[in-house]
């Protein structure tokens, strides 16, 4: 189970939203991102995952390198309890863990696969992918598609935006006569409103940088579409809020919300910020009538009521122990290739050497399709016994030990 | 017929404490599952007994069974269960958890004023010298279906503000995850005001134009009792339309009918005291 694998990371398990937001990489600073982490001495590919829940980076290292620190004092600057870091096979049952949404704080939320996706899709335009990350990222791909589809991961289509939802159904029931401002028209943003419209809502308000995404949201829902210039305003004006934008530069403080009309007002106004950085400054809760959650909130909303938990994770631990095992077998098989092309060469030498020694110029034809077919067979009995050996590399039951283990480290709650 | 009576007066606090009891362990815990089923029976079959506990009351005395002030306070808990149940009915699924943590409040206040009825209500049942005529009746029922609307209007104000002061203080605990939402809380508390305020209507404007045409001795606006009727009546009434008056918000209505409802509950109170009350010499 030799893998050069070192993933380091903070994520909501282990630190708060203000910690979180402060180590956020954005879309545009992934590349920059990427090829610093690809300078660091000793590694050799990259890859970043940034999402509102977790910032981690996982790269592989030249053997016998801990590039732990290096990657920890670039990238973690100062933190200490709120960074972990996984090597070898437990980093490669995170990164799988992960794609499934096991990890997440909503557990089985999608969000995270087209995530990961984006960073894949980075990574590999930035040419910090080789020959262990692309096959291993293409994987945890598949099983998170493999674990939603054979479980009921996906069958409670849970998200954060749906959990924010359900938060501001709490106040408003159907929705009714309700007036929602959404704060961006990226996928969560969308979510959010098809949530929204399921449960009664009649035309959102969009509100975003990019004037023709809150149009396209707009059409698509029957609602309103304006720019950020026009935020204050409708904010003031809006009975629930939902922020899910990239805060850096928006905010929404008290002074949106005037003290008068606030008072006046027959239902609170409810404002949920799922923006990493925030983009609803938190002194807003001071107000009168004002109600304010942020992702660590939800967080708490999830734990304290379980949501999709113990039906979410049954059943996966085969999927992956079986995808973990897949893996670390192809690429055991996989390294076996120089020594495959080496042999197959060799095989060939020989039968070529024999049928010259043996007849010369004068082989009948038949003689050399029977030489050729003799090797060819004996080179698939070599390599038969090559594949049995890499399959064997790993057994299930020690990948079941430690992804046992790996869930011990973790502490999880919930043992699946 | 006396003896069936005397029985369900004695078992009647017992059976709306149980279903209360019930009700508040549908509401959350282990048990939940298994409760729920059971909850709906028991007060179905306490309202049962209790309706005919009421016949059979009618039957012996001749008369409309609502004419002393413990027979009021049972009536009213039994219109208050009644009312209640109306609601839960009419929820399903999911809501009918949140209406369980309603039920437990309603149905533990219920079985304190069937408590109070029981214990001091007199032993021997007599009928009313002349029984009770048409209007006393229609004063009577208006009133004691208002005191329940009010009842139900005042649980779901205090809820109301319960489950607002967790959601300020970021809990997420058992209320959160169980009570009705915020907005159905609210209506529910208004919907109940401005049944109460109607009933009340009635009620109070009846009692007042019989204490007139009778002459009743004793009937003066300055009694605590009429006055805190005129008072409340006013108050629920705000709360009904409170809606349409700008800066009455679904909180402060809440808190008005939570105070309401302790008001209501003293209103009660004043009745059973002898000498002080207009009602308890009639």
């Amino acid at each position: 189970m030799d893998l050069a694998l070192t993933l380091v990371g903070l994520s909501h398990r282990t630190a708060p939203l203000e910690v979180r937001e402060r180590y956020v990489v954005s879309p545009a600073d992934l590349t920059a991102c990427l090829a610093a982490i690809a300078g660091i001495p000793g590694v050799q590919e990259a890859f970043v995952l940034s999402t509102c829940n977790r910032t981690e980076v996982l790269v592989v290292g030249e053997p016998g390198t801990d590039v732990a620190p290096a990657l920890r004092a670039h990238l973690f600057r100062n933190l200490e309890d709120e960074v972990y870091v996984w090597s070898g096979v437990q980093a490669l049952i995170h990164v799988f863990r992960v794609a499934s949404g096991l990890d997440s704080m909503v557990v089985g939320e999608s969000e995270v696969l087209g995530q990961m996706r984006r960073g894949f899709e980075a990574a590999q335009q930035a040419r910090t992918l080789g020959r262990t990350l692309r096959p291993l990222l293409q994987q945890a791909l598949h099983v998170g598609k493999r674990v939603r589809t054979e479980t009921d991961v996906g069958q409670g289509t849970l998200s954060v935006a749906r959990v924010a939802v359900d938060v501001a159904a709490r106040v408003f029931g159907r929705f009714e006569g309700c007036r929602a401002l959404i704060v961006g028209a990226g996928e969560t943003g969308l979510l959010v409103a098809r949530h929204l419209v399921d449960r009664g809502l009649v035309s959102p308000t969009f509100a975003s940088r990019t004037q023709e995404r809150a149009r396209e949201a707009a059409a698509e829902f029957g609602g309103r579409a304006f720019g950020l210039e026009d935020l204050a305003t409708l904010a003031g004006e809006a009975d629930v809020v939902i922020a899910c934008i990239d805060g850096t530069g928006v905010q929404l403080g008290p002074d949106t919300f005037d003290a008068r009309t606030l008072r006046t007002r027959d239902r609170p106004v409810l404002a949920i910020d799922l923006s990493v950085p925030r983009a609803i400054d938190r002194a807003i809760v001071k107000k009168k009538n004002v109600l304010l959650y942020d992702l660590d909130d939800l967080q708490q909303v999830v734990q304290e009521n379980r949501v999709g938990r113990g039906a979410a994770i049954e059943g996966s631990t085969e999927i992956l122990v079986a995808e973990l095992h897949k893996f670390l077998a192809l690429r055991a098989y996989a390294s076996f290739s120089p020594v495959i092309a080496a042999m197959r060469e060799r095989f060939e030498r020989v039968r070529d050497d024999v049928l010259d020694s043996v007849a010369g110029a004068s082989t009948d034809k038949k003689d050399i399709e029977l030489a050729h077919e003799l090797s060819r067979k004996l080179l698939d009995v070599a390599l038969d016994h090559m594949k049995e050996g890499a399959r064997t590399t790993s057994s299930e039951e020690a990948l079941d030990h430690e992804y046992r283990r790996f869930l011990e480290r973790l502490g999880a709650e919930d043992p699946p | 017929m006396r003896t069936a009576i005397q029985a369900l007066t004695v078992l009647l606090p017992s059976a709306y404490l149980l279903a209360a009891i019930l009700h508040g362990m549908a509401f959350g815990g282990d048990r939940a599952p298994q409760v729920d089923r059971p909850r709906r029976i028991v007060l179905s079959v306490t309202l049962l007994l209790h309706l005919v506990c009421f016949v059979l009351r009618a039957l012996v005395l001749g008369h409309f069974p609502v004419s002393d002030v413990w027979s009021t306070l049972s009536a009213v808990a039994m219109c208050a269960a009644g009312l209640f149940l109306v609601v839960a009915r009419r929820s399903s699924g999911e809501r009918s958890v949140a209406y369980a943590g309603t039920g437990g409040v309603v149905l533990g206040l219920v079985s304190l004023l069937q408590l109070i009825a029981s214990a001091f209500g007199p032993t021997q049942l007599v009928a009313r010298a002349g029984g009770m005529g048409t209007y006393q009746v229609l004063h009577v029922a208006t009133s004691v279906l208002a005191a329940a609307a009010l009842i139900l209007s005042g649980v779901h104000g205090i809820l109301y503000l319960l489950l607002y002061r967790q959601m300020r203080a970021r809990r997420f605990g058992l209320l959160f995850a169980h009570l009705p939402d915020l907005d159905v809380l609210a209506r529910m508390t208004r919907s109940s005001a401005l049944s109460g305020f109607l009933f009340l209507t009635v009620g109070v404007n009846v009692g007042i134009a019989m204490a007139h045409a009778e002459k009743s001795e004793g009937f003066r606006y300055a009694q605590p009792e009429v006055l805190l009727s005129i008072v409340l009546w006013i108050h629920f009434g705000v709360i009904a339309f409170s809606r349409h008056i700008r800066g009455f918000s679904a909180r402060r209505a809440s808190f008005a009918a939570a105070g309401g409802l302790v008001a209501l509950l003293l209103s009660l109170m004043l009745i059973l005291f002898p000498g002080i009350s207009f009602h308890s010499r009639l």
